[in-house]
């Protein structure tokens, strides 16, 4: 099975489940979660269900290629069902059995482990979905998006789509995994891997970074403040990857770690406030 | 009649899962107990999936006389003590034959009544409202919510199975009616199981692949590590806290043996065991303390006759001890010194300032330390030490695996050839982590570890981050017992009160509270801690009370208080020597200080009393300067017969000012050197405690 053949076994699993199949998203984010058809769809009453793949960016984990399992840049197969279903840990063991894993010969484990992302003003509670050892799954009952309290609670199940790859093919090395019959994550991937590595640690201007940080989060603000709330969150994820990517470049000193972050954070969270149309959320 | 309650639910932390057992239990016991029910036994029990209390209790409540009460007696009788109307009316509404009537005696005063035997509820109606009650009120360190219920719980709930003597008991939970059935493994045997009693429901999860009982598990862990281990000669390095866990992480355990390229073996067994335990719960095996290339692992699964299971933790453990091995060749590229000059980018606390503002202050606490203690011959040791003992903050291993800080340091430091104290007290300093654990066995180590902890508690005090009750963020309960722990263990000699001035003054103007009020409030806070240690060693509360009476000058002299009272607590001159100690406290209570003035004594036993006293003092001072209080003690003890005599015979207050005044210096000069040894005005004696007790009756 390549990882174009996971991909589709998720995305035949899910839409039976009434996920819909959202394209990925078109800015860069750290993780699935960030994208607005789960950032917004999240902090309103309606039900939600959806399905995407999402290239999620961490300039600090590049490893110039060099790494057999860590990427600067990796795919997040990323689910959100509002309300989550009472059964959904049972869907989510069926999805696994959807991709040929015989779980009768294996250890599967649902490890404490509670998420939150403080840039975004989120956290929830689950576990780490372990089989045989490897973490294959970020299970998550959100319960706080935008600084907000979520109600109905969604549930949030993250694939890593290399880490499931490199079980299922049984390989140690995430460039030795087959993309399709004949493309190799090798082929496709190990050139952007060393490039962006060395742009993430040692070639991305400080300056150019700086600078787009604060046009992007002054925007933010402006847009914010006209309403126009879907532009002004793309402008806080351009903060939050420049902000990355500063981080990888050792750019940023301790207090303005804080700082940025706890920027971010209250543009996002005034965002969501606006979004739900109240000042309760505050 | 037995009782069995199932609550089934989504994986639960451990730590939750041991919380709510305890309550559940104690609950449980409490409702019974209030509601009449007799509890012939009671257990708890648990998987990750699974709250369990079976139980075997009476049918139902005793049946019980009540006494119904009706008007005042003297509306319901005449004078003639014949039934009034409303005496009448009474025995009609309540319909009784009037010969029961009788007159009740009430606080309120005499009325007509009758007594009548009330049947005992049935344990089941009582078990119906106890349940949901009870499980309603289960707290947890993290509570969420799902779905769309405002509910708060651990994680999601499945199911309730709750039976009484074979029948379902009428209750509900969150929406849950209760049953008699639950489920069987997740993976294993997810279909349903019935059950009527403990017996019925253990056989039928045994045979859906659950163990029920966590004690169980945990003999089948051990057993079958100790069977996977024998071929090898090996044994798994002990660690008692991943045991309890992975028990209560598994509802089927299967130990699994797994084994790694040797070549990751010259990495440190510290680094080793810890890529092992944190993320894949993984224990090391070891051979005469040597580490193997193995470890074992406990799945939750029925067998692994594919060894899938086996081959997949290899797989998971080699790319981590890979990454160690690449960190490791990595770290050491870069000295330690060279790297201590990236704290200054990593935050301590926000008003306390970086790593590299906390490195230099502790530079200068370790060096105060050395002094005060006599240990110059580490000093240079402890100091450089102290430069670098944080550098590994910094390093690519500490970063991945957080729980190495400190050891880690220790050990890149002995791979650059730093001197052996040096590295020794940098791999040390973090230690004591608990009470339980072990002290730095090297003397610039304690003196580092002191440092570190001390700078972090009169930081955290001084910028208004306390410890309140169940919150300690910072940590400060554990840093401070570590402080003490460290002092009593090698009894280190070096006035606290002192120490605290000097730290106050090194964090200077970082601190937002005033210096005075920080002071008081650490020495407070210690005196509590110290109080803690000494009860949970054993020692009585009142006897603590008393060593800790004379303040906090030195640590260890509280230990050496408590030790002394103790020692001497069965002695037949404590008693009587305590209830003197306390009749001199309460002649002198409120009194000014005098002066004593030997020329005026009148009566020989008081100048007795001043030249035993004299004697007594001059041999018990050096004692208490060294902390020798159980010689101390027993030469005042001399000061008794004395006391005695002159209580018989001297009369304190005196008419003439002069006498009494002199008298009263005297006396005070006695208290003052007891207090030197311990304030013995908290010690409860057997004759005060009867005494007490009744008045409070």
């Amino acid at each position: 099975m390549s990882v174009q053949d996971l991909i589709l076994g998720l995305h035949r699993f899910w839409a039976g489940q009434g996920c819909y199949l959202a394209q990925t998203y078109d800015v860069e984010v750290g993780a699935g979660t960030m994208t607005p058809d789960t950032f917004f769809r999240v902090l309103d009453k309606r039900d939600w269900r959806v399905g995407y793949v999402q290239p999620s960016r961490r300039p600090d984990d590049g490893r110039f290629g060099e790494n057999p399992n860590r990427v600067q840049k990796h795919f997040q197969y990323q689910i959100i069902m509002k309300p989550s279903p009472a059964a959904i840990q049972d869907i989510y063991v069926q999805s696994l059995r959807g991709l040929g894993i015989a779980l009768e010969d294996h250890d599967l484990r649902f490890d404490e482990d509670n998420w939150e992302s403080p840039t975004i003003g989120a956290w929830g509670v689950g576990w780490q979905v372990l089989l045989d050892g490897l973490e294959i799954t970020q299970f998550t009952y959100f319960q706080q998006c935008g600084g907000i309290e979520l109600a109905p609670v969604p549930v949030e199940i993250t694939y890593g789509l290399e880490r499931l790859e490199m079980f299922l093919e049984q390989k140690d090395d995430i460039y030795d995994l087959d993309w399709s019959a004949d493309v190799s994550y090798r082929d496709l991937r190990l050139r952007e891997e060393k490039e962006f590595s060395e742009y993430n640690f040692n070639a991305a201007s400080v300056a150019m970074l700086r600078q787009a940080f604060n046009a992007c989060q002054k925007e933010a603000g402006r847009l914010a403040a006209k309403g126009l709330l879907l532009p002004a969150y793309d402008m806080c994820l351009k903060c939050s990857h420049n902000f990355n990517l500063l981080d990888s470049r050792g750019a940023i000193s301790v207090t303005e770690r804080v700082k940025m972050i706890s920027q971010i954070r209250a543009l996002v969270n005034d965002i969501a406030r606006r979004y739900t149309g109240g000042k309760d959320g505050a | 009649m037995e009782f069995l309650l199932e609550l089934l639910t989504e994986e639960l932390p451990a730590s939750h899962i041991r919380a709510a057992l305890d309550k559940l239990e104690a609950g449980f016991r409490q409702e019974l107990l209030e509601a009449r029910i007799e509890v012939r036994s009671l257990k708890t029990l648990a998987t990750p999936r699974r709250l369990v209390v079976a139980g075997d209790l009476a049918e139902g409540q005793q049946d019980r006389e009540e006494t119904v009460t009706g008007p005042p007696l003297a509306i319901a009788k005449g004078p003639d003590g014949a039934l009034t109307p409303a005496g009448k009316g009474f025995a009609r509404s309540q319909g009784i034959d009037e010969s029961r009537l009788e007159a009740v005696q009430t606080p309120k005063g005499t009325y007509l009544g009758f007594k009548r035997r009330a049947k005992g509820t049935p344990t089941s109606e009582i078990l119906a409202v106890a349940v949901p009650r009870l499980l309603g009120s289960l707290t947890f360190p993290k509570m969420m919510r799902w779905a769309s219920s405002p509910f708060r719980f651990s994680r999601p709930i499945h199911n309730l199975l709750c039976v009484f003597g074979g029948a379902v008991v009428p209750t509900s939970f969150e929406g849950f009616p209760a049953s008699d059935g639950t489920v069987g493994h997740r993976i294993a045997a997810p279909g349903p199981v019935k059950a009527v009693d403990f017996a019925s429901y253990s056989e039928a999860l045994r045979k859906s692949f659950v163990l029920v009982d966590p004690a169980e598990r945990k003999v089948v862990i051990r057993a079958q590590i100790e069977a996977a281990l024998a071929p090898l000669e090996a044994s798994a390095y002990p660690d008692e806290d991943l045991l309890d866990d992975l028990t209560l992480n598994v509802e089927h355990p299967l130990v699994v043996l797994g084994a790694f390229p040797e070549t990751y073996l010259s990495l440190p067994l510290e680094v080793l065991s810890t890529a092992m335990r944190e993320g894949q719960h993984l224990f090391s095996v070891v051979r005469a303390g040597r580490q193997l290339p193995y470890f074992l692992g406990v799945a939750d699964a029925p067998g692994d006759a594919k060894g899938l299971i086996r081959r997949g933790n290899e797989r998971v453990l080699r790319a981590r001890l890979e990454d160690a091995r690449f960190f490791w060749d990595q770290d050491r590229k870069v000295p330690l010194a060279e790297r201590a000059a990236g704290l200054k980018n990593v935050l301590f606390q926000e008003k306390l300032g970086t790593y590299e503002d906390k490195t230099q202050r502790l530079k200068k606490i370790a060096a105060y330390l050395c002094d005060k203690m006599g240990a110059a011959e580490v000093k240079a040791a402890a100091v450089e030490a102290a430069a670098l003992c944080k550098a590994d903050l910094v390093t690519e291993m500490v970063k991945e695996f957080s729980g190495l800080q400190g050891r880690m340091g220790g050990l890149y430091a002995r791979q650059e050839g730093l001197p052996e104290a040096v590295a020794d007290a940098i791999y040390e300093h973090y230690q004591p982590g608990s009470l339980e654990d072990a002290s730095p066995a090297s003397t610039a180590g304690a003196i580092l570890s002191i440092a570190d902890k001390m700078d972090s508690i009169v930081g955290a005090i001084g910028v208004g981050l306390q410890a309140t009750g169940s919150s300690d963020p910072f940590g400060l309960r554990r840093n401070a017992h570590g402080v003490c722990k460290v002092v009593l263990d090698r009894r280190l000699r070096f006035s606290f009160p002192l120490l605290l001035d000097r730290v106050l003054a090194i964090t200077g103007d970082r601190l937002s509270l005033e210096r005075p009020a920080v002071k008081a409030a650490c020495l407070d806070f210690f005196a509590g801690r110290m109080r803690f240690i000494l009860e949970k060693q054993g020692y009585r509360y009142d006897l603590v009370g008393a060593a800790l009476g004379p303040g906090l000058d030195q640590i260890v002299d509280v230990q050496s208080r408590v030790e002394a009272l103790d020692a001497l607590k069965s002695s037949p001159q404590f008693e009587p020597f305590i209830l003197m100690a306390k009749r001199i406290n309460n002649i002198l209570k409120g009194l000014p200080a005098a002066k004593v003035n030997p020329d005026l004594f009148a009566e020989k036993e008081e100048r007795e009393l001043y030249s035993t006293l004299s004697i007594i003092s001059s041999n018990a001072q050096p004692m208490i300067a060294r902390g020798d209080f159980a010689r101390a003690q027993g030469i005042i003890f001399k000061l008794q017969p004395v006391l005695n005599t002159f209580f018989d015979k001297v009369l304190v207050m005196a008419e003439e000012k002069k006498v009494r005044q002199n008298r009263i210096g005297l006396l005070q000069s006695i208290a003052k050197m007891l207090l030197g040894i311990a304030d013995y005005s908290q010690i409860v004696v057997e004759g005060e405690k009867t005494a007490k007790s009744k008045a409070s009756r």
